[in-house]
């Protein structure tokens, strides 16, 4: 492991600057009421004791892009048709993403299983992917909707990261992950402070412990196959939600789009868009058949995704980081871990 | 006798006859409640009344065809109830309302402003003062600077439809001409500056729809030109122009008909001050037509009818 | 940037011909616009392809023509939403985008030497065509075959051409069925599963594979169970919306599996083992 460092708090700015001069630096900055991910050249702007309304999944995957554009042309060879240009564009800079909690950032390798496996790689995430670097903060104090250590995951988790910083008195402990992240926290004016790292273990001991014990949730995804077809305790469970994505948008594990053609007169693009699960026209059929037809039955894939389907695929990882974002922004405060224990508890 | 302790006894005397009643619950901390069903008495235990019960119930109404079922409304809640009888969207024999009369819920976005509403370890609310704890730091705060912008001009206080009323009626704080106050505000900026305040909104909407979905009274749903493709007339990308023009729609197909019931902006999950689009168009109605929507169960919506001599409008001048 | 495949990236095609199969199919004949990479295509009876109308999008299709006859891709595609309307209203010469071979594939290889049972329902005929003219052009490496298609009425059979051939041929059996019959319908009429009952093919060494409306499916496992088919035996195809045809924008998933990559091909065995959420 590499050393730890302390990074006095007044050396954030001047670290932003030189990381802003090479790379685009994507941090948490207010934007009225909420917390939203944002280039930044400075610390100026930069939020970094909250939890930031959004995740910063936008860095990697954002909410709209292009996939393709399309120009409908006459040609000479055939003038009576209209023949068809079609363009790829994938764009990546090389970014940085500064300031997200452990939560946030290891959504990435979730994604990573779905999007950069064996049997197929998308070149828009992974261009991305491959130029986007983190520099994480981990948190001193649960929130009352937190719940990573419940996911394999804890408040000073240092997987999916470059550097990792650890509040302490004046400053953070500053550790370097990788080798980029090296290369990163060069940038920086660090020094070294005697006991600085026992002051990090300090802090993540202090923080696991202010959170309430963690159920083993291996058992799951079986329990949540014999619950299948028990449509009613799925009623229960989604009396309070009304199917909207605030819940998936605001995610940093949700990793479901949608594909569309957007066209005017002969030229258009195809585009890729967040999409999410809870919506009713998510697996609308054509024929006017819906898999899905009710707020219950969503709710169910939703849970079974997450809680089920991909630990199953993916050697027990639970896709979910525990950030608890769905809890604390859903309107009406639905509690997916009351729902996974009331699944658990059956 | 409390409220709560009225509102169960009323609530499991009709029960049996009931398949469920919608009340609010405890929600996963103690600044926030959450709705859920009564099925059987065990259930009453769970129910809590206080100014953590934002949610307006009677949004559900709509998706209990078929069943009889009850709901726990405030005031303004219970509008929605009366522009549901109007617009024949709801069967009322298969519905019980239980009224509460209410002086005002918390907004989360000025609790949020004065607070940790990450952090609450403990709430309590009286007629004056919010007490609470958050991150460890206990705070006395005066109601009135955390309520809801609608309960500091609330006029319907007590439900103006219900079968049972839990609690004594309590008197109106707001009358006719504070109403449209926060529009006028807002109207006296000029033209660039209001433009330029609604793109800096609409910039952070995610299209989650948690406000069209919040919405008692929207009855496109499923058929949302915001997902549609048949018509086409907003694209799926995130750029200020769809975003705002999917507000406006949604505006329009409530002008005359929206109770202003604050469950658009409540829901918004990036806090955007969407309710205000609706407001306009229910003072531009009341000038208009000098109608307000979820009053009069007999009343007909203006944009529902139309009559050859408005009695509001002198179109000829004479 | 990775030098991966785009699997998003369709290829430019042209629309040979259009075939007006009943009032509501169509069936298109597409060449891809690049002769080598058409040279070069390949696929197994049973996958599946994106066809792209540029401007209303994407929508799924069996290549129902087979690998062993390579002058084009076919696709038939019933007028049902968006993007079928538009490729409805496409004539020969026109481009469409292709990402294709999508999916997997019917075990062909597994089925040698057995009895193979096709039983179609209406567009179901569409997957099983392209499995069934594969296993013709490779006769010997298969036993009996034996065709069982129905329709809801006369006027809605496809593949006209192919039935008055298949009928004529005496190394396979096609039999037709309406739900309802008219004055010069020559052939049986009665629902799918009751002519099928009524046919009682040998379950011995064979293997059964269906394609039509839910509830068709339904009712022919059913009786195919009666006949004595084990449910490894039994195959149909399945259908869902889907977007990216590739196992990773997460709609079509029953369950663990998703249906664009894990499917659509599935044994009825395998159907029991995922959640009940077709």
């Amino acid at each position: 492991m590499a050393k730890t460092v302390f990074l006095p708090e007044e050396n954030l700015d001047a670290w932003i600057k030189a990381m802003a001069a090479e790379r685009r630096v994507m941090a948490p900055v207010r934007d009225h009421e909420a917390v939203v991910y944002a280039q930044v050249n400075d610390a100026s702007a930069v939020e970094l004791d909250t939890q930031a309304t959004e995740s910063p999944k936008k860095a990697i995957f954002p909410q709209t892009e292009t996939l393709l554009s399309f120009k409908r042309m006459k040609t000479a060879e055939s003038p009576d048709a209209l023949d068809i240009e079609i363009r790829e564009s994938i764009e990546a800079e090389p970014t940085v993403v500064f300031g997200a909690r452990p939560c946030g950032v290891r959504g990435f390798a979730m994604f990573d299983r779905v999007y950069d496996n064996k049997r197929i790689t998308d070149p828009y995430y992974k261009a991305r992917r491959d130029s986007t670097h983190f520099v994480t903060i981990g948190c001193d104090k649960p929130m009352n909707a937190c719940f990573c250590h419940w996911v394999d995951s804890g408040p000073t988790d240092d997987d999916g990261t470059d550097v990792l910083l650890v509040p302490v008195e004046g400053g953070y402990a500053a550790r370097a992950v990788t080798d980029e992240g090296k290369k990163l926290l060069d940038l920086a004016e660090t020094t070294t402070r005697k006991g600085v790292k026992a002051e990090a273990d300090a802090v993540a001991k202090q923080a696991l412990e202010a959170m309430s014990e963690a159920p083993d949730l291996s058992d799951v995804p079986a329990k949540i196959m014999d619950a299948f077809d028990d449509l009613d305790f799925w009623s229960e469970m989604t009396a309070a939600c009304v199917s909207c994505g605030a819940c998936t948008y605001l995610c940093p594990t949700c990793y479901c789009f949608n594909i569309t053609d957007e066209a005017a007169g002969l030229s258009g693009k195809r585009i890729r868009t967040w999409d999410n699960c809870m919506n009713h026209n998510y697996t609308q059929e054509a024929s006017g058949h819906n898999p899905r037809p009710t707020k219950a039955h969503r709710m169910r894939n939703r849970v079974g995704h997450k809680f089920g389907y991909y630990p199953d695929l993916h050697d027990g990882t639970i896709l979910c980081c525990g950030c608890g974002r769905c809890i604390a922004r859903c309107p009406n405060s639905v509690d997916i871990r009351r729902i996974v224990m009331r699944v658990k508890e059956r | 006798m409390s409220k709560l302790d009225t509102l169960k006894e009323q609530i499991q005397e009709a029960l049996p006859d009931l398949d469920f009643v919608v009340a609010w619950e405890r929600g996963f901390d103690p600044a926030h409640a959450t709705p859920y069903h009564i099925k059987e008495e065990a259930d009453l235990d769970r129910m809590v009344l206080d100014a953590t019960c934002a949610h307006n119930l009677a949004s559900f109404l709509t998706g209990f065809k078929g069943k009889k079922v009850g709901v726990v409304v405030k005031g303004c809640d219970s509008r929605t109830v009366v522009q549901l009888m109007q617009e024949k969207l709801i069967d009322r024999e298969a519905v019980t309302v239980f009224g509460v009369p209410c002086r005002g819920v918390l907004d989360k976005a000025k609790l949020r402003r004065a607070v940790d509403l990450s952090r609450v370890e403990s709430l309590e609310a009286d007629e004056t003062t919010v007490r609470l704890s958050a991150n460890g730091e206990e705070q006395e705060l005066p109601r009135e600077e955390l309520v809801a912008d609608k309960c500091i001009t609330c006029r319907y206080p007590n439900p103006l439809e219900f079968d049972h009323m839990a609690g004594k009626p309590l008197e109106p704080v707001g009358d006719e001409a504070t109403q449209c106050a926060r529009i006028e505000a807002f109207e006296e900026k000029p033209v660039q500056e209001r433009f330029e305040f609604w793109v800096g909104e609409m910039d952070r909407c995610i299209r989650c729809y948690a406000c069209r979905n919040a919405c008692p009274l929207c009855v496109c749903r499923d058929h949302c030109i915001g997902d549609s493709r048949d018509p086409h007339w907003v694209s799926q990308e995130t750029d200020i122009r769809n975003k705002w023009m999917f507000q406006l729609i949604h505006a329009s197909h409530l002008a005359g008909r929206c109770t202003e019931c604050g469950e658009c902006e409540r829901a918004c999950p990036m806090d955007i001050p969407v309710l205000m689009f609706k407001k306009k168009l229910s003072s531009a109605v009341k000038e208009l037509f000098n109608y307000e929507s979820g009053v009069d169960p007999a009343a007909i919506p203006p944009l529902f009818t139309f009559q050859i001599d408005e009695e509001t409008i002198n179109e000829r001048g004479w | 940037m990775c030098d991966c495949k785009n699997p998003y990236l369709p290829e430019k095609a042209t629309i040979l011909e259009v075939v007006q199969e009943t009032a509501n199919i169509k069936t298109f004949r597409v060449r891809l616009d690049d002769e080598d990479k058409m040279k070069a295509f390949t696929f197994e009876p049973g996958q599946v392809g994106q066809l792209s109308v540029f401007g209303a999008g994407e929508s799924t299709f069996v290549i129902n023509s087979p690998p062993t006859r390579m002058d084009y891709l076919q696709f038939s595609v019933m007028e049902a939403g968006e993007v079928t309307r538009a490729l409805h209203g496409l004539k020969a010469g026109d481009k469409v985008g292709v990402r294709a071979p999508l999916g997997n594939a019917f075990p062909a290889q597994q089925m040698k030497g057995k009895d193979i049972v096709f039983v179609g329902g209406g567009i179901g005929m569409a997957p099983l065509r392209t499995l069934l003219l594969y296993m013709l052009d490779n006769r010997d490496d298969y036993g009996k075959i034996t065709v069982l298609y129905g329709s809801r009425s006369p006027a809605d059979f496809c593949y006209q051409e192919d039935l008055d051939e298949w009928m004529a041929r005496d190394d396979m059996e096609l039999v037709l069925t309406a739900d309802t019959g008219s004055d010069d319908w020559q052939h049986r009429v009665g629902l799918i599963p009751h002519v099928l009952l009524d046919m009682e093919p040998t379950a011995k060494n064979a293997v059964a594979v269906t394609c039509g409306p839910p509830i068709m499916i339904k009712f022919t496992v059913q009786a195919l169970e009666k006949l004595g088919f084990a449910h490894e035996d039994i195959i149909t195809t399945l259908e869902k919306r889907m977007k990216c045809g590739v196992g990773i924008c997460g709609r079509c998933n029953i369950g663990t599996k998703y249906v664009c990559a894990d499917g659509p091909v599935f044994t009825y065995a395998e159907l029991k083992e995922l959640p009940n959420e077709l």
